[in-house]
């Protein structure tokens, strides 16, 4: 009877520590304390130095829960990843998930080498250890502050985040076999590295489009929708696992090829990896909190605060404005990708593997990168918000997004149900406007569903359902969200032409006869402004286009979403023809008359 | 440049009886075609493409739909007076009654954006306008286009 009760008491500890976790996440988002160190800071407190007095050093279990927590973090990470908002930075992205580890492990190594004494293959390794950003802190808090970041920033900084750690968690890998087995040849490890990210691919995308598959054919009951797909995301990873493929690689693949394809339930499957992703980090770090010994971590301190700050100050920085280097970003970009170099739960589950293996010295990776982590969470993780906004950055925050509800309708994918509360000063409610690809199809009313005819005329208060595409459900926003207080429209202002800020360049250009730079001739107008202009766009916003000025004349969302075109003017308008110029014109109409003719 | 420069007195439509902007863009185009022998089908394609885009409606009840057509041999100008004055989408949510056509040919580039924005100058002033609205036969309006730009000012 006794190990019956140790296992209850394993099973009440856990969730009482856990819950724990999340009830700190108050305590956290009211002094806007980092929420990740909050958790670890749980685990701490309730380990063996801690008041918790917690004995706890199973580094089999921390390995487990560390892989499954961070398959689900990543797959959930590629979820939510647009395949169109990505394919702008992913050869950035890629650059800075490789060659950028690389970089930022050599160029850490040192400093643990000197001040660690250790080789230089074991000093490579703590370099390795931390050198990935870590997606889980990444996508938390860019998304928890409730930040903008402008687009091509913020997606570069979450498609690197994602892809990096396949990357970190193979260097690892090849440096702990390197320590414990002996020598391999340089193109041994290039070569398994390889067939590593080419077999997680496959593996990736193969399995997410089965799973897309299995999700539109199989007629699963209501509900197990998602944790067909959480499991099958475990699957995915396993299974690449053990062919020694890169599982992280593969089920963040998945993830995107899910995510971008129509498929049932789509909504529910977000919110249950949403919470499922929430729970992982918890465990993840209250267990990572309890494995710690601050006792132990006294002597490695200094070092490691050492390693720390020439990660955060001379690593990061150095690797980013190199991989960046052929991409036009600006400083101000740089700096503040450098700075949210975050580090996280990731560096602490590579830091258990030396562990798990039993390398000579295991302890000190683990106290290092406890102590990396620690830092990059409390300075760069406290300080994200002020950066953004110091280095411009950040954008404003959206103007009150309406609550959109989503239903999917089952038996087909092509539409779903979108519901809005209809609201006084809306688009809708004032000019009567829904687009032409959405159908109104029926209103509530005092708790009481009526037809669109019926409900005439719809009133503040009524809730709207309409189908519209899921895709486009987000477009539907701006018909239901409050109108800005409506001005006379600047005189100013008019007397130019209009385009949408969804207009590609290379469309202005053929109409206009305006040369664009053959690489940006795909983007649209807004892309162009999100790019060029170092500031989010507000109205009156300026920028040439070859010899015509774009104006912004209004925006949405932050970004710049009707455009006016200032054409040159005429400049014999503008002053009275000299002499000279009338008889160069007639010559000139002459000419042409001639050549014409 | 001179506005007419770009219209030919036949090239006038004084009071046109439409009611929705396809309609407008539609029969503009066809009187294009008669004009300048080019099929009027592309040049309603044209203009919408350019629709598509953003409105060509300036403000003030004043569109200058335009586009190019690359068989054309050199600019060409169009307006027209409609009797009603139709919803165009334009930004300041105006109903248009004055319409300037302008088609350009393929290599026209800065002459092309300064007939244009000749054309927005001397539409959004409102001496300019009213008279255009005022007139009724294509003669009143040809000389209302043909005066000098310092003195419609």
């Amino acid at each position: 009877m006794g190990s019956l009760d140790s296992v209850s008491i394993a099973i009440l500890l856990g969730a009482v520590l856990v819950m724990a976790g999340i009830m700190s996440s108050l305590i956290a988002l009211r002094f806007g304390a980092p929420l990740l160190l909050v958790f670890l800071g749980v685990g701490v407190l309730a380990g063996e130095s801690g008041p918790g007095g917690l004995h706890f050093n199973d580094v089999q279990t921390t390995y487990l829960v560390g892989s499954v927590a961070l398959a689900l973090i990543l797959f959930d990470g590629g979820l939510r990843t647009r395949f169109s908002s990505i394919r702008a930075v992913l050869a950035p992205s890629m650059a800075l998930a490789t060659v950028g580890v690389l970089l930022t492990a050599l160029l850490t190594a040192p400093v643990a080498h000197y001040f660690l004494n250790i080789s230089w293959t074991e000093s490579l390794l703590v370099g390795a250890v931390v050198a990935s950003t870590d997606a889980a802190a990444v996508f938390l808090l860019i998304h928890a502050q409730g930040l903008r970041l402008r687009p091509r920033v913020g997606a570069t900084l979450e498609v690197e985040s994602g892809t990096n750690d396949p990357f970190a968690v193979f260097l690892t890998l090849m440096l702990v076999e390197l320590l414990s087995l002996g020598q391999s040849t340089v193109w041994q490890v290039l070569g398994q590295f390889a067939r590593e990210a080419l077999l997680g691919t496959i593996f990736g995308v193969a399995g997410g489009r089965l799973v897309v598959l299995g999700l539109n054919r199989i007629a699963l009951p209501q509900g197990l929708h998602a944790p067909f797909v959480a499991t099958a995301a475990l699957v995915i990873f396993g299974t690449a696992q053990i062919s020694h493929a890169s599982g992280f690689l593969a089920v963040y693949l998945a993830g995107m090829v899910i995510g971008n394809r129509p498929t049932r339930a789509h909504n529910s499957v977000v919110a249950f990896l949403d919470a499922a992703t929430w729970l992982a980090q918890i465990v993840m770090f209250v267990l990572l909190g309890l494995l710690v010994w601050p006792g132990r971590l006294l002597d490695t301190l200094v070092p490691a605060i050492l390693v720390a700050l020439t990660l955060t100050l001379v690593a990061r920085p150095v690797a980013v404005f190199v991989c960046l280097l052929p991409f036009r970003f600006q400083w101000r970009e740089k700096i503040f990708i450098s700075w949210v170099g975050l580090r996280g739960a990731v560096a602490i589950f590579l830091a258990s593997i030396p562990l798990l293996v039993g390398l000579p010295k295991a302890y000190i990776y683990f106290d290092v990168a406890f102590v990396v982590v620690a830092i990059s969470l409390l300075f760069q993780g406290w300080t994200i918000g002020l950066a953004a906004r110091q280095l411009h950055v950040a954008l404003p925050r959206a103007e009150g997004s309406p609550r959109r509800i989503e239903l999917d309708l089952p038996g087909q994918l092509e539409q779903q149900l979108v519901g809005y509360p209809v609201r006084s000063k809306s688009l809708f409610f004032r000019r009567g406007l829904f687009p032409s690809w959405s159908k109104p199809t029926l209103v509530i009313r005092d708790e009481k569903i009526l037809s669109p005819a019926e409900a005439e005329p719809i009133a503040p208060g009524d809730y709207i359902y309409l189908l519209a595409p899921p895709e486009r459900a987000q477009a539907l926003d701006r018909f239901f969200v409050d109108m800005p207080p409506t001005s006379a429209p600047d005189p100013h202002l008019l007397g130019e032409f209009a385009v949408s800020g969804e207009t590609v360049l290379q469309d202005l250009a053929a109409i206009y006869g305006i040369a664009v730079d053959p690489n940006e001739a795909a983007r649209t107008v807004a892309d162009y402004f999100d790019l060029h202009l170092d500031r989010t766009p507000v109205a009156g916003a300026t920028l040439p286009l070859d010899s015509i000025v774009l104006v912004v004349r209004a925006v949405s969302g932050s970004r710049a979403h009707v455009v006016g075109l200032r054409l040159p003017e005429d400049e014999d308008d503008a002053k009275p023809p000299t002499r000279g110029d009338i008889v160069r014109q007639r010559l000139r109409k002459a000419w042409k008359e001639l050549s014409g003719a | 440049m001179m506005i007419t420069d770009l219209v030919a007195p036949e090239a006038i439509i004084p009071a046109l009886k439409v009611t929705s902007k396809k309609q407008a863009l539609q029969e503009i185009a066809a009187r294009a075609s008669e004009l300048t022998g080019q099929n009027d089908r592309a040049i309603f394609e044209v203009l919408l493409q350019r629709e598509k885009l953003g409105t060509t409606a300036v403000g003030y009840g004043v569109a200058i739909p335009h586009g190019k057509l690359p068989k054309l041999d050199k600019l060409f100008g169009l307006f027209s007076r409609l009797e009603r004055p139709i919803d165009f989408e334009a930004l300041d949510a105006q109903p248009v009654d004055l319409m300037f056509l302008l088609l350009a040919p393929e290599g026209a580039g800065a002459d092309h954006l300064k007939a244009l924005a000749r054309i927005a100058r001397l539409l959004r002033d409102q001496d300019v306008a009213k008279k255009l609205r005022a007139s009724r036969d294509a003669q009143a309006i040809y000389s209302v286009l043909a005066l000098p730009p310092a003195s419609a000012a």
